[in-house]
């Protein structure tokens, strides 16, 4: 405990109203290097390796390990028989002590983390030595819920790039660290920040926002990644069109006990002048299907968060998993979860693009989409018509009851479900593995005007219930039946992520420190380490020299409050 | 020790980057420190420390001084003629300003209960872990007890608005005696 709380201290009096400070004799917006060379091995990411990712033992290029998301490394050398010898090959530790949700990058044996504040590192991924560490210097304001994140960087040819938390976009030399070029995406002083982390294709960088809880128009932005030009903006609300089709039931079927009549009253009499305040954040890194050149990405809540009646209408696209051409941003298709949600239940977690059972029984190319409402959604890739949706991975009560001004409890919390947590999937066994958060909170109301955007904007405010219990579970789904294969609880709620391999093994951390590995087949917990803080980051894995590697951060999470810590830790068979 | 002397020390080489205007601030804060102390520190809880707030928040709650969302008679005169750029210099010298403890001596059974209110109305989602505070969003770990009462009964009862509605409905279902409790749990986190 006093250890516990002198690292509380230190990292308040380092972060507490500095800006991502800075590290003596480190220069903001450069990088600075240890001496280390950068290694020889380090290659271009080309167009060719960043499409055969899913084949790809040796690399891991995308944040979620390929344009599809699945999330399944290929290599079988940690398998099911053999994760429980499972050993640290090295821990890196970051100057940074604050909450890590970096999925890191590997390019033939160098890793690219991030850390909160937007630091980037280049270390060797087999001895875990430092080449550089880029620290981007943060403009006057920055306006961001959830804690100062960052979820990893993308690679494209011998560039780098990140979003970072004044919303700006950034690229970087891979093999010196050095800034190319930095580009505004979105006004910080109007609610617009980046945590995500990119994805790259055919020299466009795709990057959506945060800022649902602070009255944004979201969007997804295309730049060319040799200048940062703009190429194209997708709103993810529409200037005509929002208030939708007055759905009085969600995606399975239940009514959300909306007052459509009241509705349309206030739509007549206030005008539909909100779309630039609706919110709809797209928080994760969007999926791509490079037959059909089809960009498929999910929309957050509508902002507020809890207070409806500002913004009457189905606030279409928000709650809603979108694809767009990837050529030029136009519309292709949508499916609304929730409408006019008012209980923060929206989509987070990223799509993945794979193979289920279609209606007619057949295979059928699907996107699926694990909801903070506790369902795994499967839709026809074509045209996002919702398949199926599996049994609820976590208690659900009293849905959709609507939030009162002293609070109306309804199950799940607005945590979810899945947070932002991306889902793997094994498409041999046809199972997606969810991470989930089991947290009963009461929903208040607050009748709130925009505050104009530099002030966090939630219409009311969630609690959780005092004296029940919180508790996680990884859930592993059918997606052809959507009933649960089989499911693992855990002590606290699940954030972070999770990995599959071909080796038939699913990993996923907790807060508590423990980084777990179970069969993917029946769940059974096969192997656990402790990383001594808060592993609520995404695993990756690789191979270097013909020896697998497992990857993952330990930061901790400002979201539950997570022991915070400044690590990426590394594991191999000895 | 040595890691906690280590990050002060690292502190201070950071606040000569991270804040721009600290020096233009110190300049502009003649007329702050007679109630908020010569560094920030106030020793009144009728006023609040304002040493190593966030520069976001302090900027934020000038402006809604000057243009009447908090209302506050000394604040709302003192800051009439303040421009933009004034108000973040005087922003960036109190971020840059050290918190020292308000000597506050909290008792066990309210820190106790306290902290289990904070933790039911996920106060840290928003605060940080140690209340520490980030942008727009204030730091209050280490307040002066009497202050934070004060503030967070004022959102309780509606007679603060300028929080865009977040706490006024955090505090309406906490009781005056959690709010008690509250208060000495956050006064003492440092």
């Amino acid at each position: 405990m006093k250890f516990q709380k002198m690292t509380r201290i230190a990292a308040a009096l380092t972060f507490a109203g500095f800006v991502g400070n800075a590290l003596a004799g480190e220069i903001e917006n450069q990088s600075t290097s240890s001496g280390k060379p950068m290694s020889k091995s380090l290659v271009s990411v080309t167009q060719q390796l960043l499409n055969a990712s899913t084949n790809d033992k040796n690399h891991w290029l995308h944040p979620n390990g390929n344009y599809a998301q699945t999330r399944h490394a290929p290599a079988t050398q940690i398998n099911a028989g053999n994760v429980g010898k499972l050993k640290p090959a090295f821990v890196f530790q970051t100057a940074v002590m604050e909450s890590m949700e970096t999925a890191p990058l590997v390019v033939n044996g160098v890793m690219f983390l991030t850390t909160s504040y937007n630091h980037v590192y280049a270390i060797d991924a087999v001895t875990g030595e430092e080449f550089w560490h880029y620290k981007h210097k943060m403009g006057p304001v920055s306006t961001y819920c959830c804690g100062p994140n960052n979820k990893g960087v993308a690679a494209y040819g011998d560039l780098l790039f990140m979003g970072t938390l004044d919303a700006k976009l950034v690229a970087l030399d891979a093999k010196t660290g050095k800034m190319v070029w930095e580009t505004e995406i979105a006004d910080p002083e109007k609610g617009y920040s980046e945590t995500m982390a990119p994805t790259v294709i055919d020299g466009k960088v795709l990057i959506g926002t945060n800022g649902g809880e602070y009255g944004i128009r979201g969007f997804v932005k295309a730049f060319d990644a040799k200048t940062g030009n703009l190429l194209w903006t997708f709103n993810t609300i529409p200037e005509k069109g929002h208030e939708g089709v007055w759905a009085e039931k969600d995606a399975t079927g239940r009514n959300m006990l909306r007052n459509i009549a009241k509705e349309k009253e206030l739509l007549a009499k206030n005008g539909s002048d909100f779309y630039q305040t609706l919110g709809g954040g797209v928080w994760m890194t969007p999926a791509v299907d490079t037959d059909t050149r089809t960009v498929y990405f999910v929309v957050g809540n509508p902002s507020p968060d809890l207070y409806g009646d500002i913004r009457p209408g189905d606030n279409l696209y928000t709650d809603s998993i979108v694809a767009v051409d990837l050529d030029t941003g136009a519309y292709k298709s949508h499916f609304q979860y929730i409408a006019h949600d008012v209980w923060d239940l929206d989509a987070v977690s990223p799509p993945i693009i794979t193979t289920a059972k279609g209606k007619d029984g057949k295979d059928t190319k699907v996107v699926i989409h694990g909801g903070k409402t506790g369902h795994v959604y499967v839709h026809d890739a074509k045209t996002l018509e919702l398949i199926r949706f599996s049994e609820a991975m976590i208690p659900q009560e009293n849905m959709w009851v609507l939030p009162t001004p002293e609070g109306a409890r309804m199950l799940p919390g607005a945590n979810g479900g899945v947070e932002w947590n991306p889902l793997a999937v094994n498409s041999k066994l046809r199972l997606a593995y969810a991470a989930n958060l089991h947290q009963p909170m009461t929903y208040h109301v607050e009748e709130t005007p925009y505050p104009g955007g530099d002030k966090l904007w939630l219409g009311g405010a969630f609690k959780v219930v005092p004296g029940e219990k919180q508790w996680g579970r990884l859930a592993a789904v059918n997606i052809d039946t959507g009933k649960i294969a089989w499911k693992a609880d855990t002590d606290q709620p699940l954030m972070g992520g999770v990995l599959s391999t071909a080796g038939g093994v699913v990993f996923t951390g907790e807060g508590n420190g423990m980084f777990n590995a179970y069969d993917a087949k029946n769940g059974k917990k096969l192997w656990t380490f402790n990383c001594g803080a808060g592993v609520n980051a995404p695993p990756v894995s690789y191979t270097v020299g013909g020896k697998q590697y497992i990857a993952v951060a330990a930061g901790g999470n400002t979201q539950l409050d997570f022991k915070r810590g400044n690590s990426v830790f590394v594991f191999a068979l000895p | 020790m040595l890691k906690f002397a280590l990050s002060a020390a690292l502190c201070i080489v950071a606040a000569s980057n991270a804040f721009a205007g600290a020096e233009e601030g110190k300049a502009k804060a003649t007329a702050c420190v007679a109630c908020h102390g010569p560094d920030g520190n106030s020793p009144s809880a009728d006023f609040p420390s304002l040493a190593g707030q966030t520069s976001r928040y302090i900027y934020l709650q000038l402006k809604d001084f000057k243009e009447g969302r908090r209302k506050n008679e000394i604040m709302s005169a003192l800051t009439t003629n303040l421009s933009k750029q004034d108000m973040r210099d005087l922003g960036d010298w109190f971020a840059a300003q050290k918190q020292k403890s308000t000597g506050f001596k909290a008792d066990g059974a309210k820190v106790a209960r306290g902290q289990k209110v904070a933790a039911d109305a996920l106060c840290t989602m928003c605060h940080l872990g140690g209340f520490s505070g980030q942008n727009e969003v204030p730091r209050v770990g280490g307040q002066h007890q009497a202050y934070i009462y004060r503030q967070l009964m004022a959102f309780k009862n509606k007679e603060r608005t300028n929080d865009a509605g977040n706490m006024q409905s955090v505090m309406r279902s906490i009781t005056e005696e959690d709010v008690e409790a509250l208060s000495h749990y956050i006064a003492n986190v440092n």
